[in-house]
């Protein structure tokens, strides 16, 4: 697909317009952290009027014995790629299973694994929650991880990424000796990165800004995750001050923001430039 | 591929490991019990407090920590401490009065009268307010701690003082709109803060909420459609306040900015709570007015929420009682709660009210909202109030501020509904 | 091949573990519990049968009339964003499947990044920006000389707000997928086409959707299920209102569960909203394959 030149500039045009709608909000979360309580609250230019660091300054000094802000990055960065480690490796394997070995009963499973995404989060919340009290794991990070790998998201989408893709490459390696587990890893692991890559992101940031889930089961602050954590320092019973907000917000999600920065090149790599048709 | 495969395994090899180092180093440190406090006997005390409000808690609880060594208070501010409540195991709870009731009915809380006789306190230690609060049939089932009431706050620059009465409300804003039409008296929301306009106005005209039986809010009475008809006529028939303002919008039209770069609506007054001091204060400063709720019914009264401390049905060891009891003996000295009165809440235990009369510059919310104690009306005691008077915050009253044209006949049918709801949800209480 | 089913199964155990421990248990005691009269305080007050369910059907009480005012907003919902979400994002992705080099990079991050921002925040700044009294977009629309409006207690405003918030919040997500699928095209197609004269639509027609229709039937359904469980932005942004117009099923199975203390009703709403779904789910899957599932 060729275009023209001028083609081309049109659509990064577009593109920036595009682009500068997406930013806007992002432009008022970073230039209201910026700015003093009264301001943030009634101001409605972009802009600080009087441009103050004291949102953040408080965040660290003030509130750093009852919110331990790093404290909740290293929790939060812990879970997110231990969860995110684990869903990979599970799904992947499960879904390979069902896409081109000899699991028995498969498309029972597939059916249950899809009817499952459409039961709605707070069916399974509760009862989720009694089943690690009464096992005395609250407040750990056994609840905060497992129960992400129960997603059923990932082998759906491994599984029809695998459906369309062809065989040939796994059946010549198969007939020169290789084991399931070496094809998968050596074969159809490299080939589906592109997926994997998706997936971990997503994962990535749902664990990260999951809020219910680990409010309900951790209770000590040195537990928190960031985005609990901060929903309690500032968005608790009559709490108004959305510059104090807008600066937590940004500690909390500029580490997910360079996450995906840095995960975004390995996107791009599709079947095609693997060599593989 | 293969060496970036390997380096992948490895990186969640050493991941996993740093993962059992990490789990093993944290359950033990997330106690938060210093290991001085081994021995002691731990009291888990939960509240909502997340706001600006945990920290002044908090150190009353710590000093309590550091003044002995034979208990240890281990407190949890949770934004959803009631469902915290409901589902884990604490001693001590902070509630708000509104919920008594409905706890105590659901057993999770038991009365407090042992404590307060252990401490040598009784309930005429507390404003007369406190005993509507906390006096249930079979004893009283919380500590007051404070009374949080509708509040005015008044800008100073439009008015010299706060209006008292509704024509002084109706002079303010003809004269602010005279010269800015954009300016009025005051806002009326159309939700959110509005159960403390409701029941405000219905105490103001002598309303009472409670059903003959004593189970639930009969809102279905053509007194309270006139009192709250009012909010109607401030609107539309006397330009008290701009039509359009949504949730909250009583307290973002009063901190509207005033340099010039927005078209909205200011007003010189805010009916509000008082948690919004810190904001008001810090965008006005010495311009900030507090005054006291303007009479817009028959008479002078006010309503709010308040906060009560309760003790877990399950409490019944003798060493956590006694803990308890010296946890609370230690809290409701006057040095010690002033601490909470600097948060700007106002006590309702009598003597801690006198230090705050004797140092009224260092309280000024506080002493001001304490002074509106005796016109205080509590809020009827039934199953689930929040409930019963959920359908009233989400669609009466925002019918009344926002449909100009709504007529009494559609506002009494929505108050049938209304009481509807609240039978229901009475109906659900145990033991019928 | 032929493998053996016990390697085959080995492989697909560990998911099943957890699936069937933080899923199927979970699952399966909230259905019990829905067949029951359950606090969240006291625990079980006995069997009742089907009395839940029957109650949130039957009308004439208030479960009945939250939970299906709640569908009915809920439905709303799905239907107007399913448009923007789905379409708008599959634009989007074409349009940075066509630009070249870094850019591309540049802009899938730019459109993606977004998502990366929690509820709580998305929410924050969508009510800032469409507060009634004095907000950006008000103060906007008044300096081209228009009325301002109340967009967050009037309707159709307040939905359109929210629809704003979540199309920000999460079209990256879509665009995501659309993209890895767009790579997967094979070029060789395009080629062919190009040879007969065909023009831009008629390419997309003929050849890029073809290709991508499992993956497009695949983001449809996985946002009506997501534009189903809407929580955050109404929660945050409109509280529901005005007048519990923008009430979700989940806000209103939360508060029936919390509030209420009530989890026997609330989890057999939630089994019904669920029951809803799947049906809404098959239906989009047999329309969504019907032609190509021998591909």
């Amino acid at each position: 697909m060729k275009q023209t030149k001028t083609q081309k500039v049109i659509l990064v045009i577009i593109a920036s317009i595009i682009s500068l709608i997406f930013i806007f909000p992002l432009f008022w979360m970073f230039f209201t952290s910026f700015k003093g309580m009264a301001e943030s609250i009634s101001s409605a230019r972009l802009l600080p009027r009087n441009w103050t660091t004291g949102n953040f300054v408080e965040l660290f000094t003030v509130d750093a014995a009852s919110a331990p802000i790093i404290r909740w990055l290293f929790n939060t960065a812990f879970i997110s790629i231990g969860g995110t480690l684990l869903v990979i490796v599970t799904n992947t394997l499960a879904a390979y299973s069902i896409a081109r070995l000899n699991l028995p009963a498969k498309r029972l499973f597939m059916f249950i694994i899809v009817a499952s995404m459409t039961v709605p989060g707070i069916v399974i919340v509760f009862p989720r929650y009694f089943n690690f009290r009464d096992m005395g794991l609250l407040d750990t990070f056994a609840p905060l991880i497992l129960p992400y790998a129960a997603s059923t998201l990932g082998v759906f989408l491994i599984y029809s990424f695998l459906r369309n893709f062809p065989r040939d490459l796994e059946e010549a390696a198969y007939i020169d000796g290789a084991n399931q587990l070496q094809i998968l890893r050596h074969v159809v692991f490299p080939s589906i990165k592109p997926v994997i890559a998706t997936l971990s992101v997503i994962t990535f940031i749902l664990i990260y800004n999951d809020f219910l889930w680990p409010l309900l089961v951790t209770n000590s602050a040195e537990m928190r995750t960031v985005t609990v954590g901060i929903a309690n320092l500032v968005q608790g019973a009559n709490f108004v001050n959305p510059g104090k907000m807008m600066a937590s917000t940004l500690i909390a999600t500029v580490p997910a923001l360079l996450i995906f920065i840095f995960a975004n090149r390995y996107f791009v790599k599709g079947v095609n430039s693997t060599g593989l048709k | 591929m293969k060496k970036l495969l390997m380096g992948t395994l490895l990186s969640s090899a050493v991941l996993l490991a740093a993962c059992g180092n990490g789990d093993t180093g944290t359950t033990t440190d997330s106690e938060e019990i210093p290991e001085e406090a081994a021995d002691a006997t731990v009291i888990r005390f939960l509240n909502g407090f997340t706001g600006g409000d945990g920290a002044f808690m908090k150190e009353i609880v710590d000093n309590f920590n550091d003044s002995q060594d034979e208990y240890f208070v281990n407190e949890s501010q949770e934004p959803e401490h009631y469902t915290q409540f409901r589902t884990g195991d604490y001693e001590l709870v902070v509630m708000h009065g509104v919920n008594l009731e409905t706890y105590s009915a659901d057993g999770l809380i038991q009365p407090v009268d042992g404590i307060l006789e252990d401490v040598g306190m009784s309930i005429n230690d507390f404003h007369p307010a406190a005993e509507d609060l906390v006096g249930l049939e079979d004893g009283n089932y919380g500590i007051p701690l404070d009374i949080h009431p509708l509040t005015t706050f008044y800008n100073k620059n439009l008015t010299e003082e706060a209006p008292e009465t509704y024509e002084d409300l109706v002079t303010l804003s003809a004269e602010l709109q005279a010269e800015n039409e954009n300016m009025y008296a005051m806002g009326i929301p159309d939700s959110g803060l509005i159960e403390f306009y409701t029941l405000t106005l219905a105490a103001q005209n002598n309303v009472d909420l409670l059903s003959e039986d004593g189970r639930y809010l009969d809102f279905a009475q053509e007194d309270l459609a006139d009192a709250l008809w009012i909010l109607h006529d401030m609107i539309y028939e006397d330009n008290i306040s701009p039509a359009g303002l949504g949730i909250d919008g009583e307290f973002h039209a009063f901190m509207q900015d005033t340099e010039g770069d927005s078209g909205g609506n200011q007003t010189a007054v805010a009916l509000t709570g008082p948690w919004y001091y810190q904001a008001v204060s810090d965008a006005y400063g010495d311009d900030l007015g507090i005054g006291s709720i303007p009479q817009l019914g028959d008479q002078v009264a006010v309503y709010g929420n308040s906060h009560v401390i309760s003790l877990a049905a399950s409490v019944e060891d003798e060493a956590m009682l006694e803990g308890i009891s010296a946890f609370m003996e230690f809290m409701y000295q006057p040095e010690n709660l002033s601490n909470w009165a600097a948060s700007g809440q106002a006590p309702l235990h009598t003597e801690t009210m006198n230090y705050i009369e004797e140092n009224a510059d260092e309280y000024p919310l506080p002493y001001q909202n304490q002074q509106m104690f005796d016109d205080y009306v509590a809020a009827p005691a039934v199953y689930q109030f929040g409930e019963q008077i959920r359908y009233m915050n989400e669609t009466v009253i925002g019918r009344i501020v926002r449909e100009e044209n709504l007529t009494r006949e559609e506002l009494m049918e929505e108050l049938e509904n209304a009481t509807g709801v609240a039978q229901e949800i009475a109906d659900t209480a145990p033991n019928q | 091949m032929k493998i053996s089913k016990t390697v085959s199964s080995l492989m697909f155990l560990p998911f099943l573990l957890f699936f069937i421990l933080f899923w199927m248990v979970p699952f399966l005691y909230g259905l019990y519990v829905s067949f029951h009269s359950w606090t969240v305080s006291g625990g079980n007050n006995g069997f009742v049968g089907l009395d839940n369910y029957i109650r949130i059907l039957s009308p004439g009480n208030m479960y009945h009339d939250s939970f299906m005012n709640a569908l009915g907003n809920t439905l709303y919902f799905v239907v107007i964003s399913l448009v923007p979400l789905v379409v708008f994002a599959l634009l989007l992705a074409l349009l940075i499947e066509n630009i070249p080099g870094k850019l591309k990079v540049f802009f899938r991050t730019v459109f993606f990044i977004s998502y990366a921002v929690s509820v709580t925040a998305v929410s924050a700044i969508f009510k800032w920006l469409f507060t009634g009294n004095g907000g950006y977009i008000n103060n906007v629309l008044e300096g081209f000389g228009l009325d301002s409006i109340g967009w967050l207690n009037n309707q159709p405003y307040a939905w359109i707000a929210v629809l704003a918030a979540t199309v920000w919040w999460t079209i990256g997500y879509n665009m995501i997928l659309f993209v890895n699928a767009l790579d997967e095209v094979d070029a060789s197609l395009y080629e062919a086409a190009s040879l007969d004269g065909a023009n831009a639509w008629e390419r997309f027609w003929n050849v890029t959707f073809p290709s991508i229709k499992g993956v497009f039937v695949f983001v449809t359904i996985i946002t009506v299920i997501a534009s189903f469980n809407l929580y955050g932005q109404t929660l945050l942004i409109t509280e529901g209102g005005p007048a519990r117009s923008t009430m979700s099923l989940t806000m209103i199975i939360q508060n029936t569960i919390f509030s209420q203390n009530n989890l026997g009703m609330g989890s057999a709403m939630a089994i019904l909203m669920g029951i809803i779904m799947v049906f809404i789910t098959l239906v989009q899957f047999l329309i969504g394959f019907r032609k190509d599932d021998n591909a």
